[in-house]
């Protein structure tokens, strides 16, 4: 019965057990180092995967490299675990929302004196920006990538849906409900917490998620802006069968998307190609453009979505963790990267090397609106806890908009000062 | 799977005269001659230093620790550089001068009420249910139950998480078959009150089985003869029970609420898998609280502080159950 109160101590000291168990770096001076490195799931295809990382041990055969793929459901937990432990992993992969929190606690390798190595001024603010605390940058740009809408050609052709008419949001709402029959087939799959997608919607309105007044930050759901942006959402969400209280990995909507007569899914580029890998009838069927906006000037306000590079404080051989990010963030393998899993390029200037690419593009157009989270290390409190999934699930189910509005508010107003 | 496990280990101290106890020392047989006086020597000692050093090592260290955490200034970068700060009580204040802390202390109490009523109510009903029931009747009963009982708590969990799914749930699907139409696509856990009151189910689900197969032991060791005596003297199913079976099996029944409030008090992981405490805070009691401001929040000073507000409420609850069985031992 005296177990309980030890969760916190416990939990986190057999999380770090068992990651000292998958460590196990540089055993001795002779022979190879190995390299742990944690990436994200479906951050990178196995196919590149085992390309870069047969090329790179042939580049430098005194390291091996060993990567583990995480899971995101509880990542900020098994990071944070790993950071604090002894037995680090050398390279870890993480989420740009997340990397703020990381990088102030102290536990992070500091290369401010490397960034002109890895070419930082060419760098990607959405990605830099958070991985840097104070002007120094603790986080290295990986890659980027925001919500396009993937679309099945050949149901948009038999509703006779041209998806380049499709420049603002009443004309997607129509052309929706045209796809979203015959029976069985559904206009789009919306599931009720992608909360991405929502923010989408109340940064059009010219709302936010949260804002930051003299007091401090304040949860901004509740303002009218906001309250139109979800009234979209809701309206977009019916027309389909997107289940009103999962998120889009519960069940993956890469692999609805796949399976049934979807017509559209509102995803990074990169699930066209998880779609295809999972049902090879797709091929060629599957085509991309952007969220619509407002007005067909603006295309709609999208997440920067993407991932940062850090190097724990812990690390066995912080020498040649270096020389896997410089290496996996580097010029070459960015374009290979790119290119294999439809992101955007960690460098503005590397840009136009996957212009040609239809994901890219549309991603691209969107991209020129893309936002941000709430800039706050306490951020990712936010979303540990995230409240805002509930509150669409409370819309979408019939509450009163308002008032779960200012409740998911007062909670994201809570979790932002602690 | 631990609670299971933890439940078996405390079925034993019901009936404690079963422990075999060292051979009497009986009057006029005198103890064999060369075997070493019993209690003596380093041998004991020996025996049981694995099971102390155990036990300090998986529960004292942590406690001293979580102590030790509640009393500084510990936050993401204290875990990861410790250097924490000692900020006396501040962590309490900020706990206890918080309202929603309150609402899950509040929370908390009115989770365990309803479990243990239930519970008790249940299996009691279900202990007298075997105790009338024949020979084949009382087989399945307690097979059932026992089947239950061993069920892993993540797997039972799991199982209640897909029976109670908005879409391919078969709760949904047989209410819609009923013609309740307003159960289509039903979202269950998105409802605060209907989420609460699942987790309710759930645990009390799982926490049948023990009571009311620690009950009907109890049950059998009630004299035929007195029920006999009762019946003759006109006595309705409710005195005899009033009057006859609760009074003899007061210690019984005193173990299993006891028991009852410590488990139902400290129920985390049905919670945790099905909702994390959500939606809102509808299911958050005192261990969610301390785990999600520990670890969500990373506010681990605060969570240590909040289990150790758990451990002595927790501890109230022995105290007043050892009391009530010191003044039973001393009435007899």
């Amino acid at each position: 019965m005296k177990f309980r109160p030890l969760a916190c101590a416990t939990v986190l000291t057999s999380v770090m057990a068992l990651t000292a168990c998958g460590g196990g770096s540089s055993d001795g001076d002779d022979g190879p180092v190995t390299l742990d490195v944690w990436l994200m799931r479906d951050s990178v295809s196995q196919e590149f995967e085992e390309e870069f990382v047969t090329a790179f041990e042939d580049a430098h055969p005194d390291i091996d490299v060993n990567v583990q793929i995480q899971e995101w459901n509880g990542i900020g937990e098994r990071v944070t675990a790993a950071l604090a432990s002894n037995d680090a992993p050398d390279v870890i992969e993480v989420g740009n929302t997340q990397v703020a929190q990381y990088a102030a606690s102290g536990g992070v390798t500091d290369l401010t004196d490397r960034v002109a190595d890895l070419g930082g001024e060419d760098w990607l603010p959405g990605l830099a920006e958070p991985g840097a605390v104070d002007g120094r940058q603790y986080g290295i740009p990986y890659y980027a990538a925001n919500r396009v809408v993937i679309y099945r050609t050949d149901l948009f052709e038999a509703a006779g849906v041209d998806p380049a008419e499709l420049t603002t949001r009443d004309a997607w709402l129509a052309a929706t409900e045209r796809l979203n029959e015959p029976e069985g087939q559904q206009g789009i799959y919306l599931p009720g917490q992608n909360w991405y997608a929502l923010s989408g919607f109340i940064w059009d309105e010219g709302g936010d998620l949260a804002v930051e007044t003299d007091g401090g930050w304040e949860g901004a759901l509740d303002t009218p802006e906001a309250l139109a942006g979800m009234e979209f959402y809701q309206r977009l969400q019916a027309l389909g069968e997107g289940p009103r209280d999962s998120d889009e990995a519960e069940p993956p909507q890469v692999e609805v998307f796949a399976g049934g007569e979807v017509a559209q899914i509102i995803a990074v580029p990169g699930g066209a190609n998880l779609a295809v890998e999972r049902n090879p009838e797709l091929e060629g069927r599957i085509g991309f453009f952007p969220i619509p906006g407002k007005t067909p000037d603006t295309p709609g306000a999208v997440f920067t979505g993407g991932s940062d590079l850090i190097i724990p404080a812990a690390s066995h051989d912080p020498e040649a963790a270096f020389t896997f990010v410089e290496e996996l963030t580097g010029d070459r393998w960015q374009q290979e990267l790119s290119r294999a899993m439809s992101y955007v390029p960690n460098k503005t200037t590397l840009a136009d090397e996957v212009a040609d690419d239809p994901g890219v593009a549309a991603m691209a157009v969107g991209a020129a609106n893309g936002r941000a989270t709430p800039n706050t290390p306490e951020w990712a409190a936010v979303e540990a806890e995230n409240p805002i999934k509930d509150y669409m699930t409370a819309v979408l189910t019939g509450s009163d908009p308002a008032g779960a509005a200012r409740e998911a508010s007062e909670v994201i107003t809570r979790a932002l000062n602690p | 799977m631990q609670a299971t496990g933890r439940r078996a280990g405390r079925a034993t101290p019901p009936d404690p005269p079963s422990v075999p106890e060292a051979p009497p020392a009986g009057a006029g047989s005198p103890a064999p001659a060369g075997r070493p006086p019993r209690g003596s020597g380093w041998w004991p000692y020996l025996l049981i230093a694995p099971t102390v050093l155990g036990t300090a090592a998986l529960l004292v260290v942590p406690l001293l620790r979580g102590v030790l955490i509640s009393l500084q200034d510990f936050e993401l970068r204290q875990l990861i550089n410790g250097d924490a700060e000692f900020v006396g009580l501040d962590n309490y204040a900020t706990l206890l001068g918080d309202a929603r802390f309150w609402e899950v202390v509040r929370r908390t109490f009115l989770f365990m009420a309803i479990n243990v009523v239930a519970i008790m109510v249940l299996s009691t009903l279900v202990a007298l249910l075997v105790e009338r029931l024949g020979r084949f009747g009382r087989t399945m009963v307690l097979s059932g139950l026992v089947l239950a009982w061993g069920m892993p708590v993540i797997a039972a969990t799991t199982v209640f998480q897909w029976m109670f799914h908005s879409e391919y749930g078969v709760v949904n699907w047989t209410l819609t078959s009923l013609g309740f139409e307003s159960f289509d696509r039903y979202p269950w856990f998105a409802n605060g009150p209907a989420a609460f009151a699942i987790v309710v189910f759930l645990v009390v689900w799982q926490s049948i089985p023990f009571a009311a197969i620690t009950l009907y032991a109890g049950l059998t060791t009630v004299p035929k003869e007195l029920h006999e005596a009762a019946r003759l003297d006109g006595a309705s199913a409710w005195q005899a029970f009033r009057t006859i079976t609760y009074p003899m099996l007061r210690p019984i029944f005193l173990l299993v609420l006891c028991l009852e409030v410590i488990w139902t008090f400290r129920a985390f992981v049905q919670i945790w898998v099905i909702t994390q405490g959500g939606p809102g805070d509808a299911t958050t009691i005192l261990p969610v609280y301390a785990v999600q401001t520990a670890l969500s929040a990373q506010r681990y000073d605060l969570g240590s502080a909040a289990s150790m507000i758990t451990v002595l409420l927790m501890s109230t609850v022995l105290v007043i159950y050892f009391r009530q069985l010191y003044r039973q031992e001393a009435e007899q």
